[in-house]
């Protein structure tokens, strides 16, 4: 149960400083017994050492000259007394006081007496005292101290570490209390922000105090997720209303198609127009497929495929895969590469960001235009240009080119659905890079960075 | 060739099946992975067809799991528009070819026909001789009736591709996979304007055209 509650409190801020502060109660309590019990100790051999040394000066004046050398010594020092004196008393063998003042019952043994009740001279309360009782030449030696002085010690010790103990307890709790609501507070801020998302307000975020503590971090991080959902939540709303826009004309003409043909009572003229629904549902296919494909990609920057490559042989590739065709329709294909292009990629998404512009320059520039591959490394990766001599694409046009289904005026007439950029855009950016119009030159010209 | 399809969709599964048996193979059907695994781990299967989703075991499980036991049957996996990662999870996974939805049915026979051959054919021979066309892929040349054939880089890959499936079609899509590394159809037409070049240098001086033109489905050579 104990274990449980601890276990709980644990996990809260507030339990964790008050757990701390428990135990940092529980080591003053460890050293306050330890420091006593050492400091306790060495007063009371001080006191015995004391005594002892007294009773053993007393000894050596009975050695030469027997019990009365004592008796006169007791009185010599009983003359010049102050508080810090010790008491004798000094006894012969029938039991009879010889000197000495000390009120107290004689012990009954020789040696120590840690509490020797006593009757302190002039106080009404009886005191107690630490005495050695010894045997002398016809006696018997009692040499008192008064304890009272230990005690006060031990007194004002025990008293100090408990008001350590307190003030500890007393800070500990505070200190529990602050912390907690300080991170609760905090933590407010991110839960009042979540709770806003929850509640439909997608454009909201973790004010960040610019303080670069942890929490702070936290927030940029909490952000920075946000708005890669935000992102891709965007992606999904774009897709879903280009999706809407532009297929529903293809669609449309495709059913009227297919009531066209289920109209038609010659078989030749049905199959012919069955043909042409086929085909417009393929088109409708690949439309599809490119799309879906756009959005994977942008969905995968992180979990892309990748392996070691070398982009100067697959420029050199394409280039080659591609000649044929542009010779036969009267443009020519030139590459301008360094050799030794590494990059971590995929392959075929590489090929066909490639495949794409090719495509697009076959298509959309006149006969007799000039096409130039160029790579070069740059820092942190590769940059590839496609760049034709062509007319160019008006400069209007160009910010909306890397949109889905954008395509400029010019290109209206040529066939393509507007969605070649949009996926080369999107595989340059799974590849750590991006994708741009080239603006400060003559004809149409698209580079690509990838991550190198 | 017998054939295992293991497909949930009751429609794709007939149209496969009915395809199939009437190109003379025998087929043996599955609609969910458990029974799929069951049947092909039983064996005696020259090519296995695994849809990537399917309910209870999914395919790419099951790939797995038929793997692990050391089997080696060819495996077709069909997956869904647009998964780049299922094709690469796929192949790692052990598929030996995979097949986007929604397909032709001469692309599944054709890559089916090119599976089925590589059970009796696992070394490929270095070099390769169709009718009286011989390709040396170490030397990389070409002879046509003892007669040089000089050939570009990919005139070569496309002619090797070809040859390595003699009187088996080999769909544009293949040649697209496997000639030039592209899992999409480019708008330029590559393979043609390849095809073409590359007979044009083979037929030179002889009267017969090496490699056919498979109307609907691909390109296939017949040996003489």
């Amino acid at each position: 149960m104990g274990a449980m509650m601890l276990g709980k409190a644990w996990k809260t801020t507030t339990g964790l400083v008050a757990i701390v502060g428990l135990v940092f109660a529980l080591a003053i309590v460890g050293i306050g017994a330890i420091s006593y019990e050492v400091t306790h100790e060495a007063l009371e051999q001080q006191l015995d050492h004391r005594i002892s040394a007294e009773t053993a000066g007393l000894l050596a004046e009975a050695h030469r000259h027997g019990l009365p050398a004592i008796a006169s010594a007791i009185e010599r020092r009983e003359a010049s007394r102050s508080t810090a004196s010790l008491d004798y008393l000094l006894m012969d063998e029938a039991g009879n006081r010889v000197a000495g003042k000390l009120q107290a019952q004689v012990p009954s043994k020789v040696g120590f007496e840690e509490f020797l009740h006593y009757r302190k001279p002039g106080e009404p309360d009886p005191g107690i005292a630490q005495a050695l009782t010894t045997k002398v030449a016809g006696g018997m030696l009692v040499v008192a101290a008064d304890r009272s002085g230990l005690d006060e010690i031990d007194r004002t010790l025990a008293a100090l570490f408990a008001a350590a103990l307190a003030a500890l307890l007393v800070v500990g709790a505070v200190a529990a209390g602050i912390i907690g609501w300080l991170t609760q507070h905090r933590l407010e801020r991110i839960d009042a922000t979540a709770r806003a998302i929850i509640g439909g307000d997608f454009a909201r975020r973790v004010p960040r105090d610019g303080s670069g503590s942890e929490f702070d971090r936290l927030a940029g991080t909490l952000n920075a997720m946000l708005d890669r959902i935000e992102g891709l939540m965007e992606n999904l709303r774009q897709v879903s209303s280009d999706v809407a826009h532009d297929l529903r004309t293809p669609l449309t003409r495709l059913c009227s198609s297919l009531d066209q043909a289920s109209q038609e009572s010659d078989d030749q003229a049905r199959s012919e127009r069955l043909e042409s629904a086929r085909a417009q549902a393929a088109e409708l296919l690949e439309i599809f497929s490119a799309l879906l494909r756009i959005a994977e990609i942008e969905g995968m920057s992180e979990r892309l495929p990748r392996e070691r490559l070398d982009l100067s042989t697959l420029l050199e590739r394409m280039a080659e895969s591609y000649r044929p065709d542009f010779e036969d329709s009267g443009r020519s294909l030139h590459v301008v590469l360094v050799q030794e292009m590494q990059v971590e990629g995929d392959r075929r998404l590489l090929n066909q960001a490639l495949a794409n512009l090719l495509d697009n320059a076959l298509r959309h520039t006149p006969a007799g235009t000039g096409v130039t591959i160029s790579g070069e490394r740059v820092k942190g990766g590769v940059k590839v240009t496609v760049a034709d001599d062509g007319p160019g694409v008006p400069a209007q046009h160009r910010a909306r080119l890397f949109d889905r289904f954008a395509r400029a005026e010019a290109a209206r007439s040529t066939p393509g659905h507007g969605l070649g950029l949009a996926m080369v855009r999107a595989i340059a950016l799974a590849h750590g890079g991006h994708a741009r119009i080239l603006d400060d030159r003559h004809g149409f010209a698209v580079e690509i960075r990838v991550r190198g | 060739m017998r054939i295992l399809i293991v497909e949930d969709d009751q429609d794709t599964l007939r149209f496969i099946a009915k395809g199939l048996e009437e190109a003379g193979h025998a087929v043996m059907l599955a609609s969910d992975g458990t029974e799929g695994l069951y049947h092909a781990a039983g064996g005696g299967f020259d090519v296995v067809v695994v849809d990537r989703m399917l309910p209870g075991l999914d395919g790419l499980s099951l790939l797995k799991a038929l793997r692990a036991t050391g089997d080696a049957t060819p495996v077709l996996m069909l997956t869904a528009l647009g998964s780049i990662a299922d094709r690469v999870n796929g192949l790692e996974a052990g598929a030996d070819d995979y097949l986007v939805k929604p397909f032709a049915f001469s692309e599944l026979s054709a890559r089916i026909n090119a599976l089925g051959r590589r059970t009796h054919a696992r070394i490929e021979a270095r070099r390769l001789s169709v009718g009286d066309i011989v390709l040396d892929l170490d030397s990389r040349t070409v002879e046509r009736g003892g007669r040089r054939v000089a050939l570009q880089p990919r005139e070569f890959s496309l002619l090797a591709e070809l040859m390595r499936n003699p009187r088996r079609v080999v769909t544009r899509t293949m040649l697209l996979e496997r000639v030039w590394d592209f899992d999409f159809d480019p708008k330029t037409n590559i393979v043609e304007t390849h095809m073409s070049r590359l007979r044009s240098k083979l037929n030179a001086g002889f009267a017969d055209n090496a490699i056919e033109t498979v109307r609907g489905s691909g390109y296939m050579m017949r040996a003489g």
